[in-house]
């Protein structure tokens, strides 16, 4: 009996070709997408998962609120980590890292500037599962001098892995022994550092220093130990430890500051979470979030149902062709369960032929769908034992879900009235398709509004005024090396003809250092007058360099003395100290912490606010101080010849920094740096949504066939009463038109919901205007319409005789 | 065999009854064949699709093969019919996405009969119509009376005690018409199956041996030969 119906299956696909291959097309289509986007969600859910112990290691996080200003930091003080094994059983094992920027290495006669760089403690391997091809993991980090290197460093300076015991060069001159070579870190975890430098050489872990937070610090739980536990720990720690040193600093004790508002609390962030539910301060890499993996999962269910609906539409539309045959069985003796198994083995064939299709165009958009989300996703299909078995189900979920309804449908014909022929009686008059094709419609247009408000958006952050001008402004990297020749090397290159201004800092707006201190207002130390601010570190040229506007007092100038002890505040500063005049008024804070000695600051001048951050967050606080920094040399530039003039400040460069790594960038570049993350998501939604609203459009395609093909004797009459080709345009399109307005004013609602809490995410954000919506329902009804009249202009201009005669 | 008393079957159009079987009452025994006819919209067809278990009187009571069927659920009511009625269509209605044989072959597999053996009947039946050689051949590559043939193979494949024609030869010129009359008439004479068709055409009514006559839904007259 199966092999009847595979039979007839297979030949009727056969025989209505364009309907099989608009029908497996669409769900290969949809379930590509869909694999495409659990494999990225499931790569997502997996970081860290490497780890043998990854239930039980958490990372300690600090919550500092001080000086109005709100601290989240995934790191915290060098003590943690030793306290917690020494005072609490349940911690069996810590780990700290602690980022003190790259190395320069030595391979032959270069330097090799490399910067997935971290100290760490020799109990790194106890933590994280991190596998030692060479070398003593209990020994390797524990003496000076030692690094552990992964295995693709011990190629690249080596030429092999076999590496222990090796000596390399770092910054020019230290050796280090290799004490161990590391299997590379995968992909999914939330750091990838490749040269691991020993903790005991960083005098700054045992400080004993509890008010700092470089320590990003990881412990391991003891089996069965529960978290909650440890973190109710935490306040009796910070008491014990952190309040005397505190006292000790403002004079003040924590109770007295947590009572004004303040706060120095630690959290445990459990290792699963980092990667999707971590934005801290200080985080190693920049992370994914939970939001896109939601929304995407989403976008993948849509996906797919929008692919079953195309599949049960087509097929119920279809109908009519099929009808006979049903009537014919029935009165063969065919009862109603075998017909809805029949039509069942039809759509999970369907179903298995979309799936093989379905695997090849997922192989094939995988090396682009990596490129656009920065992976390296693979398929799996023989490598992952949940792949098959995975693929199967959804091969026969999707076959049952979307073969149901036509397989109820269809079996249900009365076989006298087929027989008689009288056909499908409405395929106008079907609810249910009127529903689904809404439904459909709904998504496309919740999903068009959703890529205009990103693409939107986006738009509006590379082109917003950030305060600075990003433009034309070339950063030569790690000035540090140039020593005592910066002053020089800045002063050379603003002689050279294309040059317009230059000024040496490692503050940009763009990225690179960033430092906070606290100031009070009255040199009593009264907590009421505090605010923590960017303390940036600045030249004189640096203000007209990045084009800052000034709103009071003035720039910085070597001419005046006592600008070393100046400050220039923003506004975000100076409203946040409550200053109608800010001109000349004194800041202080501590010279050292710990210390007494006081320094105070006079305001000389106030800058407009300008964007350091992610547009995700407002302008905070800032004050600019004039001092030496080397960290960067950022040049704005005024000429066309960008090769030449990089060569030249090369050659500058090679002259004063012999041997050095000589780099650049551009600040737009490292501005739009900040936002690929973001850019890469949006662009994936987009593609994603793009591949919905083509899957849509096949299934409306198909339906017009059908409307068309069932009314063609309605069409041919009114031909023949004299309706031009327009009109019955017009009229078979009003159907679907009707449905997509509809479709239209359910989408609105719900795509502003959704949207506008996207937006929430940004402080500085476009507004949610009208004409995104009229525009996203306009494009809907033009891409419908367009692939309804394809197919309508065809039928009405045949010849009515020809449907008429076979009546 | 059959036993109609009384059956009239009516369609609700507004308020009224629309009748378009009314008071039918007639019993055809076994071995007989039997045409109805009359004008178009007279009722012949119901009363075939009634005859053959696919529609049902909205009153009246039906025998067939002993049983009552007014008084049987849906699927007793398939199950007796599957047993015991073939029916041929004016418009063949073979199954478009089959061959010849498995069109034949499909009643078998609804009557749960094994493979090896359906092979042994349909190979017999294409035997007996000599329609072997088209064994592989899909309905639109055969001509009208050899679908009908087809048809009438796949009617009989089961071993039906009724076959029920709707104007078989309507389709046909007038030699496939009277090629398919004789081989009722055969199968009607030599193999003993009741035979009940629907027919316009007097010449081929004149093969059965009794004639129902249908107007307005009652049966006007019976003629006998």
């Amino acid at each position: 009996m199966l092999k009847n119906y595979f039979k007839v299956a297979i030949r009727n696909l056969w025989k209505s070709k364009g309907f099989s291959l608009l029908n497996i097309l669409g769900l290969a289509i949809g379930l590509a997408t869909c694999m495409l986007i659990l494999i990225y969600v499931r790569n997502d859910l997996s970081f860290d998962r490497y780890n043998k112990n990854f239930a039980r290691i958490y990372r300690v996080d600090a919550d500092i609120i001080f000086g109005g200003s709100h601290l989240v930091l995934a790191a915290g003080p060098d003590p943690l980590g030793p306290t917690l094994k020494r005072d609490y059983p349940g911690v069996e094992q810590y780990v700290r890292f602690h980022d003190r920027g790259g190395l320069m290495v030595k391979r032959g006669d270069e330097n090799i500037s490399e910067n997935r760089v971290i100290y760490a403690d020799s109990t790194l391997f106890e933590v994280f599962s991190l596998p030692m091809i060479e070398g003593n993991p209990s020994t390797a980090l524990v003496a000076p001098h030692t690094v552990v290197i992964t295995e693709s460093m011990a190629r690249k300076y080596f030429n092999s892995v076999h590496a222990l015991g090796k000596t390399m060069i770092f910054n020019g001159s230290d050796l280090y022994r290799v004490t161990g070579v590391i299997r590379d870190i995968p992909d999914q975890s939330h750091f990838h550092f490749d040269f691991f430098l020993p903790m005991s050489q960083d005098d700054q872990s045992r400080r004993n220093f509890w008010l700092g937070g470089n320590f990003n610090t990881y412990i391991l739980l003891r089996p069965g130990t529960d978290p909650a536990t440890v973190a109710s720990h935490f306040e009796e720690m910070v008491n014990r430890y952190a309040g005397p040193q505190v006292q000790q600093a403002i004079h003040s004790s924590l109770a007295e500051l947590k009572a004004k508002g303040n706060n120095f609390g630690y959290s445990l962030m459990p290792l699963g979470r980092i990667h999707l539910y971590s934005n801290k301060v200080g985080e190693f890499e920049p992370n994914g979030s939970i939001e896109f993996v939601y929304i995407f999962s989403v976008i993948a269910l849509f996906i797919l149902l929008i692919a079953c609906v195309n599949f049960m539409n087509l097929s119920t539309a279809r109908s009519s062709l099929r009808s006979r045959e049903v009537g014919i069985r029935k009165v063969l003796g065919s009862l109603r369960k075998a017909l809805i198994f029949q039509f069942l083995t039809e759509s999970i064939l369907v179903a298995a032929a979309s799936l093989v299709l379905a695997v090849g165009i997922a192989f094939l958009m995988m090396p682009y769908f990596n490129q656009l989300s920065r992976r390296h996703l693979r398929l799996g299909l023989f490598t992952d034992p949940w792949t098959i078995p995975g693929l199967l189900l959804l091969m026969v979920l999707v076959g049952g879900v979307a073969g149901s309804y036509p397989a109820f449908y269809l079996s249900g014909f009365r076989p006298i009235q087929v027989l008689k022929g009288k056909l499908a009686a409405g395929f106008r008059r079907s609810n249910l398709r009127n529903t689904l094709v809404v439904f459909q419609f709904f998504i496309s247009i919740v999903l068009i509004i959703g890529t205009i408000v990103i693409d939107s958006q986006m738009d509006y952050i590379r082109h917003k005024k950030l305060g600075f001008n990003r433009d034309h402004v070339l950063i030569i990297n790690n000035c540090y090396p140039l020593n005592d020749n910066a002053r020089a090397f800045k002063a050379e290159v603003l002689q050279m003809s294309g040059v317009q201004d230059a000024t040496m800092t490692g503050f940009l707006p763009t990225g690179g250092n960033r430092n906070d201190n606290s100031f009070f207002k009255s040199s009593s130390l009264d907590q009421n007058g505090a605010i923590q601010m960017q303390t940036w570190t600045i030249d004189e040229d640096y203000i007209p360099t990045l084009g800052i506007g000034i709103s009071a007092g003035r720039n910085f100038s070597r001419q005046f003395h006592t600008d070393s002890t100046g400050v220039i505040l923003n506004q975000a500063a100076v409203k946040l100290l409550g200053w109608s005049d800010p001109v000349n008024k004194k800041l202080y804070t501590l010279k050292q912490f710990g210390s007494q000695e006081l320094i105070a600051y006079h305001v000389v001048g106030v800058i407009r606010d300008f964007n350091f951050n992610s547009l995700r967050k407002e302008v905070t606080p800032m004050g600019l101080f004039l001092g030496n920094n080397n960290g960067n040399l950022a040049i704005r530039i005024n000429t066309n010849d960008i090769s030449g003039l990089i060569g030249r400040v090369e050659h500058q460069w090679k002259i004063m920094a012999p041997g050095q790594p000589f780099s650049y960038e551009f600040m737009d570049d490292d501005f739009n740096k900040i936002y690929q993350a973001e850019e890469r998501t949006g662009k994936i939604f987009v593609s994603f949504a793009i591949f919905a609203i083509l899957i849509a459009c096949l299934g409306l395609f198909g339906l017009t066939v059908y409307a068309a093909q069932l009314r063609i004797k309605e069409i041919s009459i009114r031909k023949t009463l004299g309706a031009s080709v327009s009109s019955i345009l017009s009229l078979l399109s009003m159907d679907f038109l009707k449905l997509i307005l509809i479709a239209f004013l359910v989408a609105s609602p719900v795509a502003w919901w959704a949207m506008n809490k996207w937006l929430q995410g940004f402080a500085y954000r476009i507004g949610l205007s009208w004409w995104i919506f009229l525009s996203a329902g306009i494009l809907a009804i033009m891409i419908a319409l367009l692939t309804v009249s394809v197919q309508v202009i065809r039928v009405a201009a045949t010849n009515p005789v020809n449907a008429l005669r076979s009546e | 065999m059959i036993e109609l008393n009384n059956i009239s079957k009516w369609y609700a159009v507004g308020g009224n009854r629309n009748y378009v079987l009314r008071d039918v009452k007639f019993s055809v025994r076994e071995g007989e064949f039997v045409s109805i006819m009359g004008p178009s919209g007279s009722g012949k067809s119901t009363l075939l699709h009634i005859l053959g278990l696919i529609d049902e009187p909205s009153e009246g009571y039906h025998y067939f093969m002993g049983e009552a069927v007014h008084l049987l659920k849906e699927k007793q009511r398939s199950n007796l019919a599957k047993a015991n009625i073939g029916f041929v269509f004016q418009a063949y209605h073979l199954i478009d996405e089959l061959n010849v044989y498995e069109n034949i072959e499909t009643p078998l597999i609804y009557h749960n009969v094994k493979g090896s053996e359906r092979k042994a009947m349909v190979a017999d039946m294409l035997d007996r119509f000599q329609i072997v050689g088209k064994k592989d051949l899909f309905p639109s590559q055969l001509s009208g009376g050899q679908q009908q043939l087809v048809g009438i193979a796949r009617s009989l494949i089961a071993s039906p005690r009724l076959l029920l024609a709707d104007e078989p030869t309507g389709n046909l010129n007038s030699r496939q018409g009277e090629e398919i009359m004789e081989l009722f008439r055969k199968l009607n004479s030599q193999d003993g199956v009741t035979i009940i068709q629907v027919t316009h055409s007097e010449k081929n009514a004149t093969y059965g041996k009794r004639v129902i006559h249908l107007l307005d839904g009652k049966i006007e007259k019976e003629t006998q030969e």
